[in-house]
């Protein structure tokens, strides 16, 4: 991994920390460490609805628990951007950034989140002059017929 | 990829000791007074040259909290060294390495794992801890040892040079198949060397 945004939660990890949360849950009260425990799994999943069952819990915690305000920061950030929703990641980078601008792990994380928008950004414009040229082409093939039968 | 192969290197220890001061003074020559507590795990890597060979070793720099002890244990998986790292002017951080040892233990999956203690900080007027300590530690688990300075580089390329140096030389550790490595030669030495300024000691397991 050299990417901490490729990084995938082994799925005995997120038993484990799972098991704990429902116990926890089945008694009446969660802590914040089994709750961030479980998230970070979750965030670190590699099917989306996980990632968005951790951002929930994160945002939960965030609001709940400010001692633990940059872990939820950072793993906000995280899950957002493994789900695409880079601008919703950069927000959160950017929160980060206010109370702490010069921490490397968060701006390597804001890099490797602009580095793979302008990734997409860059395939999706492909993808669109693919689909443009295909529609030129049909459209050209068309005007040839017409031309023929025409002639 | 011109490396002949990727080593995983851990690093631990608690909370502030300078794990991540030193991953950065060995990667990029660097030094940050106010460095923030690491958030779960980092990940640095570097291509180094051990007897020729290019050899990449990807660094993994787990946070000391304890409320993250728990979830690092996983990131134990598969690596090939460990680097356990104590504070000279903090005693407490040193008998703590006992804790983190054991964790090793459990949580490594390679069985004869090379190991460093790192007392860093030696820059530091007010050290605590003896070098004599650091070494009993270090003797006791079987691991290897040095002293050394993130903040003025002090031992820092030395101490991945000697891990990375015992790594390439334990048999079955990093290639693939090999034979079953069920001797074990304990093999108690002291080496000073003259070169560099702080002396090192180690203790090997092959």
């Amino acid at each position: 991994m050299e990417d901490v945004l490729d990084e995938i939660v082994s799925s005995e990890d997120l038993q484990k920390f799972e098991k704990v949360f429902h116990e926890q849950l089945h008694r009446g009260t969660v802590t914040h460490k089994a709750q961030f425990e479980y998230a970070w799994c979750l965030v670190r999943s590699k099917y989306p609805t996980d990632i968005r069952k951790g951002i929930l819990l994160l945002k939960e915690l965030f609001n709940s628990h400010p001692e633990g305000k940059r872990d939820y920061l950072f793993y906000l950030a995280i899950g957002n951007a493994r789900i695409k929703e880079y601008n919703k990641a950069l927000h959160y980078v950017k929160s980060f950034l206010e109370i702490e601008p010069a921490n490397q792990q968060v701006l390597t994380l804001e890099r490797q989140i602009t580095k793979r928008m302008e990734k997409e950004g860059l395939i999706g414009i492909a993808h669109w002059a693919l689909l443009m040229n295909a529609l030129l082409g049909v459209h050209y093939l068309f005007a040839k017929k017409k031309q023929i039968k025409e002639d | 990829m011109d490396y002949v192969t990727t080593l995983k290197i851990l690093v631990i220890g608690e909370s502030g000791v300078g794990k991540s001061s030193i991953i950065l003074a060995f990667t990029t020559g660097d030094y940050n007074a106010s460095f923030p507590a690491t958030i779960g795990v980092d990940y640095k890597c570097k291509v180094m040259d051990v007897n020729g060979m290019k050899v990449k070793l990807g660094i993994w720099d787990t946070a000391g909290q304890e409320r993250y002890r728990t979830l690092t244990s996983s990131f134990y998986r598969d690596a090939h060294g460990a680097i356990l790292v104590y504070d000279v002017s903090e005693p407490r951080t040193l008998t703590k390495l006992n804790e983190w040892a054991e964790e090793l233990q459990v949580y490594s999956t390679k069985k004869n794992i090379v190991c460093l203690v790192v007392g860093n900080k030696i820059d530091k007027q007010n050290r605590v801890v003896p070098r004599e300590h650091g070494k009993a530690f270090a003797q006791k688990h079987r691991m290897l040892f040095i002293e050394s300075s993130a903040k003025t580089q002090e031992g820092i390329n030395l101490a991945f040079e000697e891990l990375v140096q015992k790594i390439i030389e334990t048999p079955g550790l990093w290639e693939t198949g090999g034979s079953s490595s069920n001797i074990r030669i304990t093999n108690d030495s002291e080496r000073r060397q003259q070169e560099q300024s702080s002396c090192y000691d180690y203790t090997c397991t092959i």
